[in-house]
């Protein structure tokens, strides 16, 4: 195979047209002589992991972090059910935590590692298959925010009792009133992943 | 076959008798299992919603609201509004485009003012229609609208609506006062005579009266109010969130000079649940039809939305005050009940809050008169359901005079069973001779309801039992009759596939989670013959027409009969096709799989076609519908030399309509009823009311679909409790403005909120007059549960608290403690 020759990497200064060794050069010139950021970050620009892809996202400094996923990366399972933060329908884990992403400004995501309901369908077929399996939905609407809420319960507390389950779900509104289905959905999980241990 | 089942079809219509056509063997309906067909969609947030619908271009309509609660536009001047960037278009309820009235849908066909310029309750979609990139553009081009207004009197409460010097609630429809029913409908809609009143009260050993209300409750549907318009050209395409797809294409098609119906694709996406609620209003269409106007003017979709406050406007039939009077015997045997109720907003003021003694007991001596009032508050409608104010007078008339007589209420109950002020005698003598086994559904509900909850050892007298934790116990017992069965019709059909043999249900219906699909497909599945998996059926899609949808308090009863004859005379077209020597090519008849065998030498089971007498000759239907070939979808290996069978396209329909026990002329008496016991702790420092147990009994008739009942068994039980304890929408008396429309403020019932067990009993006496014997469910637990709080909370603490909900305010107020 014909070796490639290598080019020479030189560095050019926007400002000053100086031809630098390396970016690090180039970074250190830049601050020491013109006294400005080297990589000028656009406004509004975050970067963030969501289901484990990388998004690099330009928010406007108003929207949610529910805006974000639902309008913008078209992950519609999050849903909008009350508005301000009595429901639980928009759940989203975040860097290990439940949050509402209704009442999460986009903006403020920068780094951050989210898990939307799509991901953990994706990473917990087993306890998917339970929620239909038990009838843990009527219309459906609200149950994407308790299936997350119970994925970030089960990340602290891999066994938890009945009570601890609906402690967990007393921030989930479910109008058609599934709640006694869902205990008995996400023990049913836990003891089957417990004898199966294919299902994370 | 085919032709006989075709006259059952017609001889269906109506029926005043048991079901003379049921199946033998029942294998997929009424068990559990499998899985929730809709089940991997919705718990890993795939299924998809009207508010989830995003079209290239679209753009969002947001509508301006009145501040005040009856005010009329004088002035408008939104061009400010149309100047802000990101908005593309407004309409003005001035527009010349606007016709006076249109249709725009509800519980029937109905003409409204599109978009108007007076609100008769605060928070009304009026004046304009704003139709941005996004809909916070929308929302704060709201803003920058400016109106001259003229501000009008208003009034809040029913029975203040219905002192003389009253405001008028809407002077410009009902100029001649606030109480409008007697007028429109007549007396026979406003008041219930039933034998002699002053009689049945001289003859009572005991007379209570008391006063109860209900304050405004309402729907509270998780998906907001939302559609989708977009124009192809000149035909509409249309994403609805509702519960009546078939009303709301018949009154697209009345817009703009006409829309073919043909012209019209429909898409009713899984619903965020509405419980009759946004789906029955008058204006409903509103927003479609101004979103189909600017969808027209900018030439791009217009997805409109209502925000979670504005979907608060509007509420359930019973909010008012009924004053109620019961004449008993010592032995608990009912002479006489009275009553007044004034109910506000009614949009039908046809459901006598009376109507349930009537049809469901044997109370000789009955007078009610129902005043129906304007106030300035928005539309109520049935929400889960029309009954609420029947279920709430014969849940308080029962309870109060059993108590009063010192008497069990279940024996109250039976001992007043009955229909149409007769005795259960007379109810037997009914039941018998329409083929109906004469069982009694009360009892038996009642003595399955008393020994789930322990009522022999746990009941006693009011105010009586202090628990170790110190609370006051209570343990309360209602009844009603079933479920319900209404006026309504249903084209459903089912189509063989090719190339597998799976079976497709066709018939646009909405699917607000009930799992009615489920139950449709058990009926297909058994009918044909065929695995429960080879059945599938998708409602959401429009194949121009449309089954009995979550709509009048009658589903199964209606669409259970149309699939059911949908699916007998398919599987006669099956059969026959198995035997027949079918169409001819250049090359002869093609040959029959069965070819010595008649239709009714065949069976099918488990989707395999089979020869009875020898059932090792059999067909899979996947092999006896057969591939498609490269020559189009139906012919095989003609022109190649070999013969095989060939199947014609194998569709078959059904319909069914009814007028049903509903009607006003008690054409068919309801059988089965439906018993509920609920044991209460009550807090006495701080008036709250846990309620630690509910057991339901129901008499389906039939159990179809066995998860969805106790789905609706157990999830009617946590709104029901919600309604009885803590959901009432409140209004500021001084400006009439909403206060608590939202759900922080608003309390509907968490996972927390029932301290216990529900218990889901379901008993089958085949005394529906829906296929197989089946009623409805969906709606009787939400809806009696409500009232039984109130004896429930009387077994406790020994005083009643008739003002619902029950808050803890009211319950300390009774105790002399607020």
């Amino acid at each position: 195979m014909t070796e490639i020759p290598q080019q020479e990497c030189r560095y050019l200064c926007p400002y000053c047209s100086r031809v630098l060794d390396s970016f690090e050069d180039l970074k250190a010139h830049v601050l020491a002589e013109h006294r400005t950021e080297p990589v000028p970050t656009p406004e509004g620009l975050i970067h963030l992991t969501v289901n484990g892809q990388p998004y690099e996202v330009k928010v406007d400094p108003e929207w949610t972090l529910y805006q974000l996923i639902h309008d913008r990366l078209g992950l519609t399972g999050t849903k909008m059910f009350c508005d301000r933060g009595a429901c639980g329908s928009c759940t989203v884990i975040m860097d290990g935590r439940a949050v509402l992403s209704c009442m999460t400004l986009a903006i403020e995501c920068e780094g951050a590692d989210i898990e939307t309901v799509e991901g953990v369908a994706a990473t917990h077929p087993l306890l998917i298959e339970k929620y239909a399996e038990h009838h843990a939905m009527q219309c459906g609407y609200c149950t994407p925010g308790f299936v997350v809420t119970v994925k970030a319960l089960l990340d602290k507390n891999p066994n938890p009792s009945q009570q601890e389950i609906k402690e967990a779900l007393a921030g989930n509104l479910c109008r058609c009133g599934t709640y006694p289905q869902h205990p008995v959905a996400v023990q049913e999980f836990v003891k089957e992943r417990g004898s199966a241990k294919n299902d994370a | 076959m085919m032709r006989e089942e075709i006259s059952r079809m017609e001889e269906m219509f109506d029926n005043l008798r048991a079901d003379r056509y049921p199946l033998k063997d029942f294998i997929h309906i009424g068990k559990r299992g499998p899985r929730r067909v809709d089940g991997i969609q919705k718990a890993s947030g795939k299924a998809e919603y009207t508010m989830d619908v995003m079209l290239p271009g679209m753009l969002t309509m947001r509508f301006f609201t009145s501040p005040y609660p009856h005010a009329k536009i004088k002035n408008m001047n939104t061009r400010k509004a149309e100047a802000f960037p990101g908005v593309r278009a407004i309409l003005r309820y001035d527009d010349p485009e606007l016709p006076e009235a249109a249709d725009l849908g509800g519980h029937v066909p109905q003409a409204e003012v599109v978009l108007p310029g007076t609100a008769y309750f605060q928070g009304q979609e009026m004046g304009a229609a704003v139709a941005a990139d996004t809909e916070d553009i929308a929302e704060q081009a709201l803003r920058f609208i400016e109106v001259e207004w003229e501000v009008r009197p208003f009034v809040l409460e029913p029975e203040e609506a219905l002192k003389p010097d009253a405001p008028l609630a809407n002077p410009d429809i009902f100029p001649f006062g606030n109480h409008y029913n007697e007028l429109l409908l007549g007396e026979a809609f406003t008041d219930i005579k039933q034998g002699d009143i002053e009689k049945g009260f001289a003859e009572a050993d005991k007379i209570v009266e008391f006063r109860s209300e209900r304050r405004l409750h309402t729907w509270i549907g998780p998906e907001r109010p939302c559609g989708v318009f977009r124009w192809n050209g000149d035909c509409p395409e249309v994403w609805v969130k509702q519960q009546r797809p078939h009303i709301a294409k018949r009154v697209i098609s009345s817009w703009f000079g006409g829309v073919p119906m043909n012209k019209i694709q429909m898409h009713c996406l899984y619903q965020g649940a509405s419980f009759g609620g946004w789906s029955q209003v008058n204006w409903n269409f509103g927003g479609h039809y101004c979103a189909a106007v600017l969808a027209k003017r900018t030439g791009r979709p217009v997805k409109w939305t209502f925000t979670r406050r504005e979907d608060f406007f509007g509420g359930e039939m019973d909010e008012g005050v009924y004053y109620l009077k019961v004449g008993a015997k010592k032995d608990g045997t009912i002479t006489a009940v009275e009553g007044r109720a004034v109910l506000a907003n009614q949009q039908w003021p046809v459901f006598h809050f009376l109507k349930h003694l009537v049809e469901n007991t044997r109370i000789p001596n009955l007078y009610g008169k129902m005043l129906a009032v304007l106030t300035n508050k928005g539309p109520n409608v049935p929400t889960r359901c029309e009954q609420n104010a029947n279920t709430h007078t014969q849940s308080l008339v029962f309870d109060h005079i059993a108590n009063a007589l010192n008497l069990d209420p279940t024996e109250v109950a039976l001992k007043n069973d009955g229909a149409y002020g007769n005795h259960m005698e007379w109810l037997n003598q009914q039941k018998k001779e329409r083929g109906f086994e004469a069982r009694d559904s009360l009892r038996e509900c009642i003595e399955k309801g008393k020994a789930a909850i322990d009522w022999d050892k746990k009941w006693h007298p009011p105010g009586t039992r202090r628990l170790p934790n110190g609370r006051m116990h209570g343990i309360a017992f209602t009844w009603a009759h079933e479920w319900d069965d209404s006026a309504g019709s249903s084209e459903m059909a089912i189509r063989i596939e090719r190339n597998d043999g799976t079976a497709s249900i066709l018939g646009m219906g909405c699917d607000n989670g009930v799992d009615a699909e489920n139950s449709y497909c058990r009926i297909a599945a058994d009918e044909l013959g065929m695995k429960l998996e080879d059945v599938y059926y998708n409602p959401r899609i429009d194949p121009g027409f449309f089954r009995m949808t979550p709509d009048s308090s009658t589903n199964t009863s209606i669409n259970g009969f149309a699939i059911r004859h949908a699916a007998r005379i398919l599987k006669q077209q099956i059969l026959e096709a198995a035997v027949k020597p079918i169409a001819k090519t250049q090359r002869g008849s093609f040959p029959p799989v069965f070819p010595d065998a008649g239709p009714a030498d065949l069976e099918i089971r488990d989707s395999v076609i089979f020869l009875k007498k020898d059932p090792a000759k059999r067909i899979s239907l996947a092999e006896f519908v057969g591939p498609s070939r490269s020559a189009g979808p139906m012919a095989d290996l003609e022109n190649l030399g070999d013969r095989t069978a060939f199947s014609v396209p194998l569709f078959a329909y059904g319909y069914h309509v009814q007028t049903g026990t509903y009607s006003m002329h008690h054409v068919r008496p309801r059988l089965c009823r439906q018993a509920h016991f609920m044991e209460v702790e009550v807090d006495t420092d701080t008036g709250q009311v846990i309620v630690t147990k509910v057991v339901n009994v129901n008499d389906v008739g039939k159990v179809i679909n066995l998860s969805s009942c106790e789905g609706q068994q157990y999830g009617g039980t946590y709104m029901g409790v919600g309604r009885g304890l803590t959901e009432e929408v409140v209004y500021d008396p001084v400006t009439g403005v909403m206060l608590n429309g939202n759900l922080l403020d608003y309390k509907i019932a968490t996972i927390l909120d029932i301290d216990g067990p529900i218990d889901t009993i379901l008993v089958e006496t085949g005394m529906g007059y829906g296929p197989y014997g089946v009623v409805g469910i969906g709606e009787d637990v939400a809806t009696v549960l409500p009232a039984l709080l109130g004896p429930a909370v009387y077994s406790a603490i020994g005083v009643w608290v008739d003002d619902f909900p029950i808050t803890p305010k009211r319950v300390l107020e009774a105790l002399g403690k607020a």
